[in-house]
């Protein structure tokens, strides 16, 4: 109850302060833009197909990544970095809250904004009905669901960036650094030639996520659970990262 | 519900803060060493030490921010490690550089502060419209804290500190980086609290510290070295009076005159030209006696002509200086045999220790 309540607290204050970062505004923008080229170009190769669309959309559109790898770096960077530069940190950890609710809330408020950047692409959807195709749910509802789970994943990377430093730009590039790697190991895996370590990576890979489940409709338990995993574990490493910098 | 234990109600019997052997290093360098102290409830502690001393370290160790290397902290009673939660839930902490959200109005700041700290919904509302009442903020609440002064910024760092209405205060250097009139309002505000608070400020400035506190620590290179009553520590820590004579006489003939006394004084005397063939003499006699009138007497037996005669006490301000210049000069084990003095002076610690 009372962790509910102070994250409740913490979180209406992160998701004002989100907003009232007129840079959150520019990255919103260019984000919107970004998604709103790719969709038209989407829609104009796949020929008004909504679920071809859909796949071009999120699966192969390099505007869409360069959001979906950009955007929860640059959202995140000031989270803790700022406050430790400021030194509101120290007003905050020694107010009656624990770290794990600091960082949860962050979290939930990064991810939220993340999320809120992805409500006007439903726009698209009336827009691809018009042209006369029926939205299939399936494959849409799980698009989405990935657009969230790997948008959880980046934020929970960048808040353990941002942590580490007090220097924001730092922390983006860090973060950016993190989700490249997340994305680009499988690949780079390949190089490698052992078998057992591509089969490995092969199941980390997110554009394979995003290929065989995600975009089809489908909902595989260990593809959710990677993500859910991963993001768990950026997170109780911003735990640490709190709390070792108190006992240095 | 039944009636929760309330560690402020427990403690006017134990000590609020409580501290013993604390000892910080960062690495290589030892911010605090070996230091022991109590502060009983009611009391005004002023923390006194130059920049770099130690000061802000042992508070945030006080507050739970910092973890002590070795010691123990109690706060109500609580160890700070274990109960770090329920300590801060009721302590107010003001820190060094009042560190505030820039965009948030004033009002809005203190209301997310409250509820921060526990406040309800409803109390929170008649919580911050007192500390705004309090502490002067009435007329800027709609104002963004990031354009306010400095003065403004530091009084809604002591709203935030009191909002929840702790027993304890702990404020670092509350009055840093303020002009006069600013720290005046500030320190009158601090004064106000004492009554119904327990209060521990630090500052390097002694003036201001002498005015509000009923006791008084110096801190200088991470040990502790005086810890008593503002009065005590003039009378422990002075040493005698020098006293400072003019008189119209070449060197010689004035040394002269004043031999015998200046044998008492183990001929500690410094002798300064002034203009016109005065010249000023300045003695340091043996604590307990007061040689004045046995050199007015030798002056008239020499028929010399005097002009000044007068016995100089420090100021606490010089006291402080003193204390602080001489252990910057001593070494680690001359610090240690100086706090062992100090802890040994201090009339709360050691009542604590025997009671136990």
């Amino acid at each position: 109850m009372r962790m509910l309540r102070q994250l409740s607290i913490l979180l209406a204050r992160e998701v004002e302060s989100l907003y009232l970062t007129p840079i959150h505004y520019i990255v919103l923008t260019v984000a919107l833009v970004f998604n709103g080229v790719s969709f038209y170009f989407a829609l104009q190769l796949s020929q008004g197909n909504v679920e071809e669309t859909v796949r071009l959309f999120f699966g192969e559109s390099p505007l869409v990544w360069l959001v979906l790898v950009l955007v929860p770096p640059l959202l995140t960077m000031r989270q803790f970095a700022e406050e430790r530069r400021s030194g509101t940190l120290e007003m905050l950890l020694t107010a009656p809250v624990s770290e794990i609710e600091v960082v949860l809330a962050k979290f939930l408020a990064g991810l939220a904004f993340y999320l809120s950047i992805w409500v006007p692409s439903l726009l698209y959807l009336a827009i691809a009905k018009s042209y006369g195709a029926i939205p299939d749910i399936g494959p849409l509802a799980t698009s989405y669901l990935g657009i969230m789970l790997l948008g959880a994943l980046f934020t929970a990377a960048g808040l353990f960036a941002s942590s580490l430093t007090q220097t924001q730009i730092l922390a983006a590039l860090l973060a950016t650094v993190f989700n490249l790697l997340i994305l680009l190991v499988p690949f780079l895996s390949a190089f490698t030639g052992i078998e057992t370590i591509e089969r490995f990576f092969v199941e980390m890979s997110i554009a394979r996520h995003f290929g065989d489940s995600f975009s089809k409709g489908l909902i595989d338990v260990g593809h959710v659970s990677f993500y859910v995993v991963l993001s768990g574990v950026f997170l109780f490493w911003t735990v640490r990262s709190l709390e070792s910098q108190r006992w240095r | 519900m039944p009636a929760r234990f309330d560690p402020f109600r427990e403690a006017h019997t134990n000590p609020v803060i409580s501290v013993r052997n604390l000892t910080k290093r960062y690495g290589e360098v030892l911010a605090v060493q070996d230091v022991t102290f109590d502060v009983a409830e009611g009391e005004v502690m002023g923390f006194l030490g130059p920049n770099g001393a130690g000061k802000s370290t042992t508070i945030r160790i006080l507050t739970g921010y910092l973890p002590a290397t070795a010691g123990t902290v109690q706060v109500a009673g609580l160890d700070v490690l274990s109960d770090s939660l329920a300590i801060r839930q009721k302590l107010g902490y003001l820190p060094e550089n009042v560190p505030l959200y820039p965009e948030l109005r004033v009002e809005e700041y203190l209301r997310y502060r409250g509820r921060l700290k526990g406040l309800t919904a409803r109390n929170v509302k008649a919580g911050v419209e007192r500390v705004m009442d309090q502490c002067g903020l009435m007329h800027v609440r709609q104002r963004i804290v990031g354009q306010l002064s400095k003065g403004y910024r530091q009084r809604v760092g002591l709203a935030d500190s009191m909002v929840a209405q702790p027993r304890l205060l702990i404020l670092d250097e509350p009055t840093g980086g303020l002009d006069p009139h600013q720290r005046k309002e500030v320190l009158d505000l601090i004064r106000g609290l004492a009554h119904d608070h327990t209060v521990l400020l630090s500052s390097h400035i002694l003036a201001e510290i002498e005015s509000i506190s009923t006791r008084v620590m110096i801190i200088q290179k991470g040990r502790l070295l005086a810890n008593g009553r503002m009065d005590e520590l003039a009378e422990r820590l002075q040493d005698a009076p020098a006293v400072a004579v003019e008189v119209k006489a070449r060197r010689d003939v004035l040394l002269q005159a004043l031999a015998p006394i200046l044998r008492q004084c183990g001929e500690a005397c410094d002798v300064a030209d002034l203009a016109d063939g005065w010249v000023r003499a300045t003695l340091r006699p043996p604590v307990g006696s007061d040689q004045r009138e046995a050199i007015a007497a030798a002056l008239r037996g020499a028929n010399l002509p005097m002009r000044e005669l007068h016995r100089h006490q420090r100021t606490l301000e010089e006291l402080f200086l003193h204390i602080t210049a001489q252990a910057a000069q001593r070494t680690g084990e001359e610090l240690a045999a100086a706090q062992a003095a100090a802890h040994a002076a201090a009339p709360s610690a050691g009542a604590a220790e025997g009671a136990r």
